[in-house]
């Protein structure tokens, strides 16, 4: 039994533990386990270099190297005889074995200190089976026995149906994330789109977690969502925990400190794959989507490219419906709603929309951070909370309680940019947002580009410095 | 040369390699089943599955020269004890319990990570050869700045 190389692909995802066997210039053996094994080509593998280590004191001294790698898939362990060729510190095979390094130390709080420093690129000599290593079963079984459906034409099918019936940036999201689990199971899912704030992200849609999570935020550069961002290209980590293992090992070897903790994104106790899709629309970043699962290679190589096509797909869907939703906020009122449901009546009272619950709310305003605080409890920042400061300071002083994403748009307070405001998205964060915290008030929709004010309760308003 | 501590890392929960190379300075290696450090930690047995100790054995025979990496799965521990081999024999059946109960020790620890057994479920851990190794010297692997440096 032998294999080529590119059919090896699999076994490069760090599921599964490979192993680096070197010798010195005077004999004397090495055996290393090793962070990651890259397919290059059909005759290169990389392996990362991150720290000076004998290993790579042998390889330059001797350039002989063995590999021992297993098939995640199958169990099967392979051979790999190399020679060392070259080191790579730039370009896109280094990029790409960095930004993998760089997800899992980012996620881990370890960015700038876990990382690779080189690329080291093997001519591959021979490809044989480990004789120990012997597979459990075909590539075929393995992949018949997961439970969940992958990348079909026939789920792709399934899941663009379901975003052409969206007719709304809040429904288009939703049923993103509700397809890509029908579809694809994939159970874990969010979506963080660009903050008003330069260089964050701002989640707006979550699926399969026990908090909902809108509203979370994460910088860019910063966890898996933070890095696609930064660096524009899909992530597909397997064997995650591995990953970060190494990582703490690694930082607690060489500080003895413990990591500052992970921004507190909603994830699952112990993700063990991760998937991170950059939603491009023409090279601009219209937001992330973000897949996770406990599965430790939930993420097959098959499916790189689709899940490419599919943030592809994904962005420009989210892109037109964005400006949809935007040009007919620009048409004259009539028009816009003409081929709608007739909006519902405009509340001149100055009483509340319902009062069903007597207990009174305290929403205060901090001016200079920006944000909102219902009760002292922290409920949303910047642009969102400026939209709701200025719905709830119009209803108190008019008792108007219907209003327009048009109206927003000119409002001079919220300073909103004249292109590409993003105010839907940030109106579909400020509804979730009130769902999670405080259900008692509510932005319901009235019909396109218009909604009402509902309030369940009393409200007592207060701005802070 | 090996202390208790150290005894009790290697004999518990590892994953093993055993390397060599040949004349033409050549790697080799092979994943091993389990080890046993012997003679106040001077020695350490290390158990092959018979189908990877004919692939290294004619290494040893010929020069001596060897390396044997243990790593700890669930925090990354790692350390490496080079040797001279001094010879090997078949695995005794009354060392069966004892090798394959480090075997599954490994893998419960694989499991804690999220690695599930299906994969290993067709490996090979017995029958076994007892390579035998005289220590000449402790590396410490974790991951770090520090690997590769010597064991106190």
């Amino acid at each position: 039994m032998s294999a080529t190389l590119e059919s090896l692909a699999t076994c490069f995802q760090g599921l599964l533990p490979a192993q680096l066997f070197t010798c010195s210039a005077d004999g004397t053996p090495n055996a290393a386990y090793l962070s990651h094994v890259e397919y290059v080509d059909p005759h290169h593998v990389a392996l990362s270099y991150q720290f000076f280590n004998k290993s790579k004191r042998n390889v330059s001294e001797n350039p002989r190297a063995l590999v021992l790698v297993p098939d995640p898939d199958t169990g099967q362990g392979w051979r790999l005889r190399l020679r060392f060729s070259h080191s790579e510190t730039e370009g896109p095979l280094f990029e790409r074995m960095a930004l993998r390094i760089e997800a899992i130390a980012s996620y881990c709080g370890l960015k700038g200190i876990f990382k690779l420093r080189a690329a080291d690129v093997y001519e591959v000599l021979g490809v044989e089976p480990a004789t120990e290593e012997r597979a459990a079963c075909t590539v075929a079984e393995r992949r018949g026995a997961l439970p969940d459906p992958v990348f079909t034409v026939r789920a792709l099918q399934h899941l663009a149906e379901r975003i052409h019936r969206a007719d709304s940036l809040e429904g288009l999201v939703d049923s993103i994330l509700c397809g890509l689990e029908e579809s694809f199971g994939f159970r874990q899912s969010m979506i963080l789109v660009p903050a008003e704030e330069p260089g964050v992200l701002v989640t707006i849609a979550t699926r399969g977690y026990a908090e909902d999570g809108a509203g979370a935020e994460v910088r860019i550069g910063e966890g898996i969502a933070g890095v696609v961002a930064e660096a524009r290209k899909p992530i597909r980590i397997s064997g995650l925990m591995r990953g970060m293992l190494y990582a703490l090992a690694m930082h607690r070897h060489s500080t003895g400190e413990r990591p500052r903790p992970r921004i507190a994104l909603p994830g699952l106790p112990s993700p063990e794959s991760q998937l991170g899709v950059p939603l491009l629309v023409r090279g601009e970043l219209a937001g992330v989507l973000c897949l996770e699962s406990e599965t430790p290679y939930r993420f097959h190589e098959e499916d790189k490219k689709s899940i490419e096509l599919l943030g592809s797909y994904l962005a420009i869907a989210i892109q037109n419906m964005q400006l949809q939703e935007r040009s007919q906020d620009a048409l004259p009122e009539a028009a816009a709603l003409a081929p709608v449901a007739a909006p519902g009546p405009v509340v001149p009272s100055a009483q509340p929309v319902a009062t069903a619950c007597a207990t009174r709310h305290e929403v205060a305003y901090y001016e200079a951070d920006e944000c909102i605080l219902v009760d002292g409890e922290y409920l949303v920042r910047s642009l969102p909370a400026k939209i709701l400061w200025r719905l709830l300071t119009i209803h108190e002083k008019t008792g108007r309680a219907e209003f327009t994403n048009r109206e927003l748009r000119l409002d001079k307070s919220l300073n909103l940019p004249e292109w590409k405001d993003n105010l839907e998205s940030r109106l579909i964060l400020l509804r979730r947002r009130l769902e999670q915290k405080c259900p008692e008030i509510r932005l319901v929709p009235v019909c396109r580009g218009r909604f009402a004010l509902a309030l369940a309760c009393p409200v007592a308003l207060s701005t802070r410095p | 040369m090996i202390d208790a501590e150290l005894k009790a890392f290697l004999e518990d929960a590892v994953g093993i390699h055993l390397g060599t190379r040949n004349a033409e300075l050549e790697p080799n290696g092979a994943r091993a089943v389990a080890a046993a450090v012997e003679d106040g930690g001077e020695r350490l047995v290390v158990y092959l599955a018979a189908v990877a100790a004919e692939r290294v054995l004619p290494d040893l025979e010929a020069n001596g020269q060897a390396a044997v990496s243990f790593g700890r799965p669930v925090d990354e521990r790692a350390c490496q004890v080079k040797g001279v081999f001094e010879g090997a024999r078949d695995a005794r059946e009354d060392e069966k319990a004892r090798v394959m109960a480090q075997w599954e020790s490994f893998l419960d620890n694989l499991e804690q990570i999220g690695i599930g057994r299906l994969s290993y479920g067709a490996w090979v851990t017995w029958p076994c050869v007892a390579v035998r190794l005289k220590v000449s010297a402790l590396f410490n692997q974790t991951p770090g700045p520090g690997t590769g440096g010597p064991l106190p």
